[in-house]
């Protein structure tokens, strides 16, 4: 085995998540309905309906809820609305299906990782997420001026961009997880509906994670949920500093090495139990 | 043409699978204690094919066709024995292995079905490294054969059956593989696609001593492209040779069939004793249709006796069609064993 192989290998890969993306781009554009709905509408009406709640919760101008009051919290909705929708999400994968009905037989001939032909689907993600964001933003930012979120600074910004992005490739790696399960389980979806209402709950997307329970936050505090929205959403407004920024990668790259290992092993052993059922 | 591509020694693969006991009772006995069995889907087969060769792999359904399919091309283990492919285990073939093997299956589509096909063919084209110029060639040179050349960007879901089986086939072969798996792949298609399809097939494996292993419950498919039969029945290799050998087997007999008149009596188990003497036999009765399987040396005596018991609105007299040759192998094991 030659020395370049690995880095061959790594180039090979690299090219043909770079087709991947670009194919998974044309199939998310393929029906402009559904992109529509799935791509440029998820996750807006919950925090839209959550700020009509939060009108009534915080009628006065002095309530606060574990130091939000009115504003911020509508400021926090947003920035919670738009990382959640840069985060990977269980219907951005139909591998549990292919799984079930045979399909994924195909993958298992070809000189092919399958998991780079994932990647260029979370690249898509981030790419069309990201697109739809800023549209959303440039036009948020002029009609709601005094509401929209300001960052603290340029820094704190990146850092909250930086903890998304983590966060959202562990999301990602959670719903491979789940998907792969499909190997041995039948109930792959409704799994995923649970872990999907938990990371919502867990990521602060309806409540902000500072003003739960101490308790609960501090033990929230340890999962990616919090560090992939409701920590970057407050390192935003300046409410966290670089520090809580240093922590959140930390706790997110332990996430991503422990997540990686187990995606590895559940994969292969899967793998070996595949019968290719009804292929 | 000698080198041997793949080979499966006393291979075997078996399925755990538990007894769902039945009503609710059985539901609750389910939960508690499960009645595991196995179910062996292929045992002891032995099995070499060479390069260039068109091998066609028959058997009932559940016969263990696509299970052999999937542990020789390394999509499932074997349980016991073993299967190589180009001198590696199966199951822990190499990138520059599998690029040399392509698999179509019949009822599982290769390309995205709300894309044309040539998106998903670019998609092959980087995964099997395959240089854009050979692409583009290889791309329209097997489209124009297969008369789909116009439909490359046509939404796959707007296609036809057999357009889509067509994509399917050209999208196997645009890296040049060694060796392909076809599992059904003219299933359901009307007359005229299978025919492009197996013109298609013969010929590349022809002109470029590509090795093919086709399974199809079509006999027209079988007898039109492979050289080569194996024929499984509940896991096992029932008969393993050319098909020239398998027919020449049974060339000493004829297949009568006889079309009744709407008018004639039908066929009576009655005259089951009167076929004895002449050594005939019947291969299957329909109301206005009747298929004898007759020795050559009886044909003349047999004739007359089919005139005098039926209304006769026609006649014929052939070699036994693969189909029938396939129920006799079926029905002398059965006997044997």
């Amino acid at each position: 085995m030659s020395a370049t192989a690995p880095s061959s290998a790594l180039a090979r890969d690299l090219r043909l998540l770079g087709v991947a993306f670009a194919f998974e781009l044309r199939k998310v554009t393929a029906w402009r309905a559904g992109f529509v709905v799935r791509e440029l509408m998820r996750s807006l009406w919950r925090p839209l309906v959550m700020i009509f709640v939060y009108r009534a919760i915080l009628a006065t101008s002095d309530a606060r809820i574990g130091g939000f009051d009115f504003p911020t919290m509508v400021a926090y909705l947003i920035l919670a609305a738009s990382f959640e929708k840069l985060l990977f999400h269980q219907r951005g994968l139909d591998l549990a299906d292919q799984i079930f009905q045979g399909y994924v037989t195909k993958y298992l001939t070809m000189p092919v990782r399958f998991f780079v032909l994932a990647l260029g689907r979370f690249a898509q993600h981030l790419a069309v997420q990201s697109s739809v964001i800023a549209g959303l933003w440039a036009v948020g930012s002029l009609l709601f001026p005094q509401w929209w979120p300001r960052a603290a600074s340029a820094s704190a910004a990146v850092e909250a961009f930086a903890l998304v992005l983590l966060g959202s490739y562990c999301a990602f790696l959670v719903c491979f997880l789940v998907n792969v399960l499909a190997f041995w389980l039948e109930v792959v979806w409704t799994l995923s509906a649970m872990a999907s209402f938990v990371f919502s709950f867990a990521a602060g997307v309806l409540v902000p994670v500072s003003a739960m329970p101490e308790s609960l936050a501090g033990a929230l505090r340890w999962l990616f949920p919090y560090w992939a929205v409701s920590a970057p959403g407050e390192l935003f407004l300046g409410r966290l500093g670089t520090q809580e920024f240093v922590r959140g990668v930390c706790v997110l790259l332990s996430w991503i090495v422990a997540l990686e290992l187990t995606r590895e092993f559940l994969w292969r052993r899967g793998l070996h139990r595949h019968v290719g059922a009804g292929a | 043409m000698n080198e041997v591509l793949i080979e499966m020694r006393g291979a075997g693969k078996r399925f755990r699978t538990w007894k769902r006991r039945e009503g609710l009772g059985g539901f609750f006995v389910n939960l508690f204690a499960r009645e595991w069995t196995e179910v062996a889907a292929l045992e002891g087969i032995e099995l070499e094919i060479r390069r260039g060769e068109f091998l066609g792999l028959i058997g009932a359904n559940g016969a263990g066709k696509t299970t052999l399919l999937k542990c020789v091309s390394g999509i499932t283990p074997v349980s016991s024995g073993s299967a190589r492919m180009f001198g590696c285990d199966s199951f822990a073939l190499r990138d520059e292995h599998k690029r040399r093997l392509s698999m179509v299956m019949g009822q599982r589509s290769q390309l995205w079905w709300d894309l044309p096909a040539i998106d998903s063919f670019r998609l092959l084209r980087e995964i099997y490294s395959v240089p854009r110029s050979d692409f583009e060639l290889r791309l329209r040179e097997a489209a124009e054969r297969l008369g789909v050349a116009d439909k490359l960007q046509r939404q796959l879901r707007n296609l036809s059956l057999g357009e889509r089986m067509k994509m399917e086939i050209i999208g196997a072969f645009l890296h040049e593989p060694d060796v392909v798996f076809l599992d059904e792949p003219t299933i359901g298609l009307d007359l005229v696609s299978r025919e492009t399809i197996r013109r298609y097939l013969v010929e590349i494996n022809r002109a470029r001593g590509v090795t093919i292993v086709l399974t199809s419950h079509d006999m027209e498919d079988i007898e039109e492209t492979c050289r080569r039969l194996v024929i499984l029945r509940q896991g096992r290799v029932l008969f393993d040779g050319g098909l020239v050998d398998l027919k020449a087997r049974t060339y000493e007999r004829r297949a009568i069939e006889v079309h009744l008149e709407p008018s004639s009596p039908g066929w009576d188990a009655a005259f089951e004793p009167l076929l004895e003497p002449l050594g005939a036999r019947l291969e299957r009765a329909a109301p206005l249709t009747l298929l004898f399987s007759v020795p050559a040396p009886a044909v003349q005596r047999f004739v007359p006796f089919v005139f005098e018991r039926f209304a006769i609105r026609d006649l014929s007299i052939e070699h036994h069609p693969l189909d029938m040759i396939i129920r006799q192998i079926f029905q002398q094991r059965e006997g044997g064993s």
